[in-house]
């Protein structure tokens, strides 16, 4: 009898990891699909970015301290985000908390920086239709913001559920979910820093 | 071959360490604080800072792809590196590609080139028994040195098909525009020549005209005028 | 107020044209039939519970059948009928009606309906019937009960449907579809150049079905490369997969341009912005760039499978292994690698020079190679066989000369000085048609015919699907070489009107011919499946391999049990089920199995979906908004849903796979004749058919017999 409830255990356990496991390859593809929407992005940005009819460009409108400070938000939260995984896999219900409640803030704090500088173009009259230049970079960073937008909004229902819930196995997959999710929206604003930011200074 | 199940588990803990996520938060910040100084203090220039920004940029994302991430420490097979690699793969070949096509396609294609730049380029000084305006035999050099703000000579005289050479002696780049500021007009099939230190600019003078000017668009008291009579 | 609420919609909306009066009393008298007969008969309940909220990769299978084959009847096909009718009426001798100068067709109404012809074969149709072949067979050949998520399914489905209804919804509102070609290029599809909602019906239709086609070729990889049988290496999986796995790959790669190109240009249409446009640094070019950047691999996406098919069918019907599946399978990684280098070929002639050219028309010429490999493969497949020439055989066999004419002026193309001559001629379309019709849907028209025993437990009428096949060679050729020709004396393609000077129209007539006899082939096939069901007892598998195949779906019956095999198999070879025969089919050992529960998740996002894609076609911000919301709420509710599985017991599996067996054993007993083997020299012909629908037809007007149908 034992022998069987083991194997049963063990049969479920398998599945469950098995399971586990397709669903993190799964969703890395898709990951790799976002890169393929950010790459068509990208190469706009790069083909139409000097195309200002005439109006400033990345040189004259960007903030150089400002891009710096978003880069060293987001970069934090990416290594908060990594520590709130550690402590799901250890089980630590407070920890993931404590954590992934610092990576909110952080990209929180990313976002409103960003908006600013949204609000504050706009304001001036350059707007996402004045012309290519500003179409690019709006559709460029804008995309990315909103996929920070959706994080932050995926990180608070998540861990409403681990306070609701507690931290069960199906929170723990979520988490690493959102968190290869965070780690890859860093990784995209590595490049959104350096093609857009400093290439315009450069 | 060597698969003898597609079930896998879950990496071991060991993978994801404090130290993994220290490592790759603390490189990062170095691998950003490089290349943001190197271009606030302009210590490279041109495209040997694009590259070497861009390098870091790919630096950095290998070292978040393998502290953060973790790709490439779990069980084989090793799908997730082979999606990520043909990924990078497919991204370069939209972005690179897109660039290299559309380069080509402006050059040929867009209006200001089709007629004055694209026919001197390619050599080409007549269509249908008209002539183009482009010079197939060039004349004399003339050079214009503008340093301290002064452009010398202030004013050239030459003949149509002469070539006039922009040499800049001063430690900031020099946008050089033609007409009277504020106007910018095109001369040439140009519209704006952007002129560093130890990299002159030469145009054919290929229009004829009395009066014309040119100026550094970034600093307009950097002026000057020269006339092509035929 | 009103323009809050409503938006662009006015009274103008509603159809007053006699194309989208006609169009939507067609799709409104079809709903009210159904909603009437499901009603009559008592089936929602169970539409709903068995068919709508199914998760079951066969049921969601069919369902993509039954969509994309009414899209091609009612949509695509009708409106090549239209134009084939309209270029044979077109000369400029010819008198003019409905408001067409000649012809009956307007110069604008053409442009849509060639515009929605390209559109819907190549999303609805071509992908629709993919996806269903994918979906019902790759589980069975891969020894799996599901796809990786179900919910990913019916999601990629649903969404599937709501781009249906949203290519359709313009004939209820708005008048007018978008007039700019299938790929809609840049600047025409602009808002100067396009100001009516058609061009937002063609953004919105297309990129919630992309956005489904995405997530279902995630959904179709995660299950192939970690769902596969124990033993089941990748060099071991059947052709079939293999295609599917190489186009899903291309999919997941270049649906994602797709979707980013195309809210590009809505961005410009909606909020004005300059990626594409004339002025203020716009660059149209660009967008020839990037919708080729998808449009070219997505047709590798819709052959690939297809070659999965064929090799499936010709090593079946040779009676022989595959001549060296090596070869097959590099040959579909070759076709799918170099898928991603030659899109420029579609447009050498917007002039990028003769460096860029150069490259691209190498690179095209390159990839006719693996394509070549795989067709000697067939070949030498055939060669020193013992051929059948059933139905899925002969398609295979039209396939070899249809779409070898178009590979061939496919590298005629490729050559970029001639392309400037044949760029956008008719010579261009009979050269992609040729591909299309004669690669993709050949092959799903061959992969339904081979594999229809397993869906339905019995196989299709014979002697009509011959009848059928060669219909749809005859009228092909007749339809598609005069266009060849007539592209090489100057014809340009979507040409409503032209010259009658010209001496074009003769070879307009024939193709229009050629196209009647096709119809009447495609009206062959829904014949067949009638007349297959008419006989089905006759024609019934019980074995559940009526072609005596070689991989593991014809292990399992037909049609197979939901969860597709009792205990999972363990494969060591290539040809999986041909080695279990050898050795003995193993004596079946119940477990308990672990299946997802249906869910109406899918739907309930997709409707959500469409409302928002609605919204912005009409400028309808809080719908738009709303069903944004809605579509997260969903979408949030489901993923959070912690119980999403059930577990049929081993003692259930036993009793419903006795009850299967018991059923299958009193059919054969009570029915007269061998019905395995059932020859098919006495299939029902035509005047049989003719004879035994009119009498029913009249029996059940006469006796009232629509009163007994309800569930049983």
């Amino acid at each position: 009898m034992a022998d069987m409830a083991e194997a049963i255990e063990s049969a479920e356990i398998s599945h469950e990891a098995a399971a586990n496991d397709r669903v993190m390859f799964g969703f890395w593809v898709y990951l790799m699909t976002d890169l393929l929407m950010f790459a068509v992005l990208f190469a706009v940005y790069a083909v139409l970015h000097g195309n200002t009819a005439g109006g400033p460009g990345g040189k004259e409108l960007f903030s150089q301290q400002q891009a710096l400070a978003e880069t060293l938000l987001l970069l934090t939260s990416s290594f908060t985000c990594g520590l709130g995984m550690i402590a799901a896999r250890r089980g630590n219900k407070s920890q993931v908390l404590v954590w992934f409640g610092l990576t909110f803030l952080l990209g929180l704090a990313f976002l409103g920086l960003e908006l600013r500088e949204f609000a504050e173009f706009v304001r001036e009259g350059h707007t996402f239709s004045a012309n290519a230049f500003m179409s690019s970079f709006f559709a460029l960073v804008g995309t990315h913001g909103l996929h920070i937008t959706s994080g932050l909004l995926w990180m608070t229902i998540t861990l409403i559920y681990v306070l609701k819930r507690g931290l069960n196995k199906h929170l723990v997959r979520k988490l690493a979910l959102l968190s290869l999710f965070w780690h890859f929206l860093d990784i995209v604003w590595i490049f959104i820093f350096t093609i857009v930011y400093l290439m315009a200074f450069v | 071959m060597n698969e003898k199940s597609p079930i896998t588990t879950t990496p071991p803990k060991e993978h994801r360490t404090t130290g993994s996520y220290v490592t790759g938060f603390l490189l990062s910040l170095i691998f950003t604080a490089i290349p943001y100084y190197m271009v606030v203090h302009k210590t490279v220039s041109g495209s040997a800072l694009l590259a070497t920004i861009l390098l870091f940029a790919v630096l950095q994302m290998l070292i978040q792809i393998f502290f953060f991430l973790h790709l490439g420490r779990g069980p084989k097979p090793l799908y997730n590196v082979i999606f990520f690699v043909s990924t990078v793969g497919i991204i370069l070949v939209v972005v690179l590609g897109s660039m290299f096509i559309m380069k080509n396609l402006h050059y040929n294609m867009s209006p200001e080139s089709t007629t004055t730049k694209l026919a001197q380029d390619e050599g080409i000084d007549q269509v249908g028994g008209e002539k183009t305006g482009a010079c197939s035999d060039i004349g004399v050099n003339h050079k214009v040195i503008i340093k301290n703000n002064i452009a010398s000579p202030a004013h050239t005289d030459a003949k149509l098909c002469d070539t006039l050479t922009f040499i800049n002696e001063d430690d900031r780049v020099r946008e050089i525009a033609f007409g009277k500021h504020p106007a910018h007009e095109a001369y040439g099939g140009e519209l704006e020549l952007s002129v560093r230190k130890g990299y002159p600019k030469t145009i054919t003078l290929n229009q004829t005209g009395a009066q014309l000017f040119f100026h550094d668009h970034l600093d307009p008291t950097a002026n000057g005028g020269f006339s092509v009579i035929k | 107020m009103k323009e809050f609420l409503i938006g662009k919609l006015t009274l103008e909306s509603l159809p007053h044209e006699w194309f989208t009066i006609g169009g939507s009393a067609f799709f409104g008298l079809l709903t009210v039939a159904l909603i009437v007969l499901l009603t009559v008969t008592k089936r929602w309940k169970w539409l709903w519970k068995e068919w709508l909220t199914s998760v079951d990769p066969k049921k969601i299978g069919i369902m993509y059948f039954i969509v994309a084959g009414f899209m091609l009847i009612a949509r695509g096909g009708l409106e090549a009928l239209m134009m084939w009718l309209q270029q044979a009426l077109g000369a400029s001798d010819m008198p003019g009606a409905l408001g067409a100068a000649h012809g009956y067709l307007s110069a604008d109404h053409f442009q849509q309906i060639f515009t929605a012809h390209g559109n819907i074969m190549v999303f609805f149709v071509a992908m629709g019937f993919i996806f269903g072949l994918i979906n019902y067979i790759v589980p069975l050949q891969i020894g799996a009960r599901d796809l990786a998520s179900p919910f990913l399914n019916t999601l990629g489905f649903w969404l599937y449907v709501a781009g249906v209804v949203m290519v359709n919804m313009f004939f209820f509102f708005g008048g007018q579809y978008a007039a700019t070609g299938w790929l809609a290029v840049a600047p025409l599809s602009g808002t100067q150049f396009s100001p009516g909602v058609g061009m937002d019906y063609w953004i919105w239709s297309l990129q919630i079905s992309g956005i489904g086609t995405t997530l279902g070729a995630i959904n179709f990889i995660m299950t192939i490369l970690k769902m596969r049988a124990p033993g089941m290496t990748l060099w071991k999986m059947p052709a079939f997969t293999w295609g599917s796995l190489c186009s899903m790959i291309m999919a997941v790669t270049v649906f994602p341009l797709l979707t980013a190109t195309i809210f590009l240009i809505f961005f410009d249409r909606y909020f004005g912005t300059h990626f594409f446009t004339t002025t203020l640094g716009g660059d149209p070019m660009m967008y020839t760039n990037l919708i080729w950047m998808w449009g070219h691999p997505e047709v590798y996406i819709l052959v690939l499978p297809a070659y999965g098919v064929f090799s499936e069918i010709v090593s079946t019907f040779s009676r022989k292994r595959l001549a060296s599946p090596i070869s097959n399978i590099i040959g579909m990684i070759g076709v799918a690698l170099f898928a991603l280098s030659v899109w420029l070929h579609h447009f050498f002639t917007m002039g990028a020079g003769a460096d860029v050219n150069a490259f691209f028309g190498v690179m095209t010429m390159i990839i006719a190679i693996p394509t070549t490999v795989l067709v000697f493969t067939w070949i030498a497949t055939m060669y020193k066989g013992r051929i059948r020439f059933t139905t899925p055989m002969l398609w295979f066999l039209g396939f070899i000369a249809v779409f070898t004419t178009g590979g061939i002026t496919g590298v005629m193309l490729a050559v970029p000085p001639a392309d400037f001559q044949f760029h956008n001629s008719l010579f261009l379309v009979a050269h992609f048609h040729s591909n299309v019709i004669g690669g993709v849907l050949f092959g799903v028209f061959a992969g339904i015919s081979y594999w229809f025993p397993k869906l339905a437990g019995f196989r299709l009428n014979e002697r009509i699907g011959k009848y059928a096949f060669w219909c749809w060679m005859i009228g092909f050729s007749l339809s598609f070489i005069p266009m060849y020709i007539v592209g090489l004396m100057g014809a340009t393609r979507r040409l409503d009107t032209y010259d009658a000077a010209t001496g074009w129209q003769p070879f307009y007539v024939l193709m229009l011919i050629g196209g009647i006899i096709i119809a009447v082939g495609v009206a062959l096939q829904l014949v067949q499946i009638i007349a297959s069901i008419i006989e089905k007892r006759r024609l019934r598998d019980v074995t559940g391999d009526p072609w005596d195949g070689r991989s593991l779906e014809w292990a399992t019956a037909s049609a197979p049990a939901p969860y597709n095999f009792t205990t999972i198999p363990r494969v060591t070879t290539r040809d999986a089920f041909w080695q279990m025969k050898q050795q003995g089919l193993a004596k079946p050992k119940y477990e308990d199995i672990l299946m997802p529960k249906n869910t109406a998740s899918g739907i309930y996002i997709s409707i959500f979906a469409f409302l928002m894609g609605f919204g912005f076609v009409w400028h309808i911000t809080w719908l738009a908004v709303v069903s944004i919301i809605g579509i997260i709420v969903c979408a949030i509710t489901r993923t959070f849903n912690e119980h999403t599985e059930m577990t049929i017991p081993a003692a259930e599996v036993e009793k419903q796979e006795a009850v299967r067996l018991k059923r299958l054993q009193d059919e054969h007993d009570s029915a007269p004749g061998k019905p395995a083997a059932a020859d098919m020299a006495d299939d029902m012909g035509l005047r049989e058919f003719i004879k035994i629908v009119a009498v029913w037809a009249w029996n059940v007007v006469r006796n009232r017999q629509w009163r007994t149908w309800q569930k049983r």
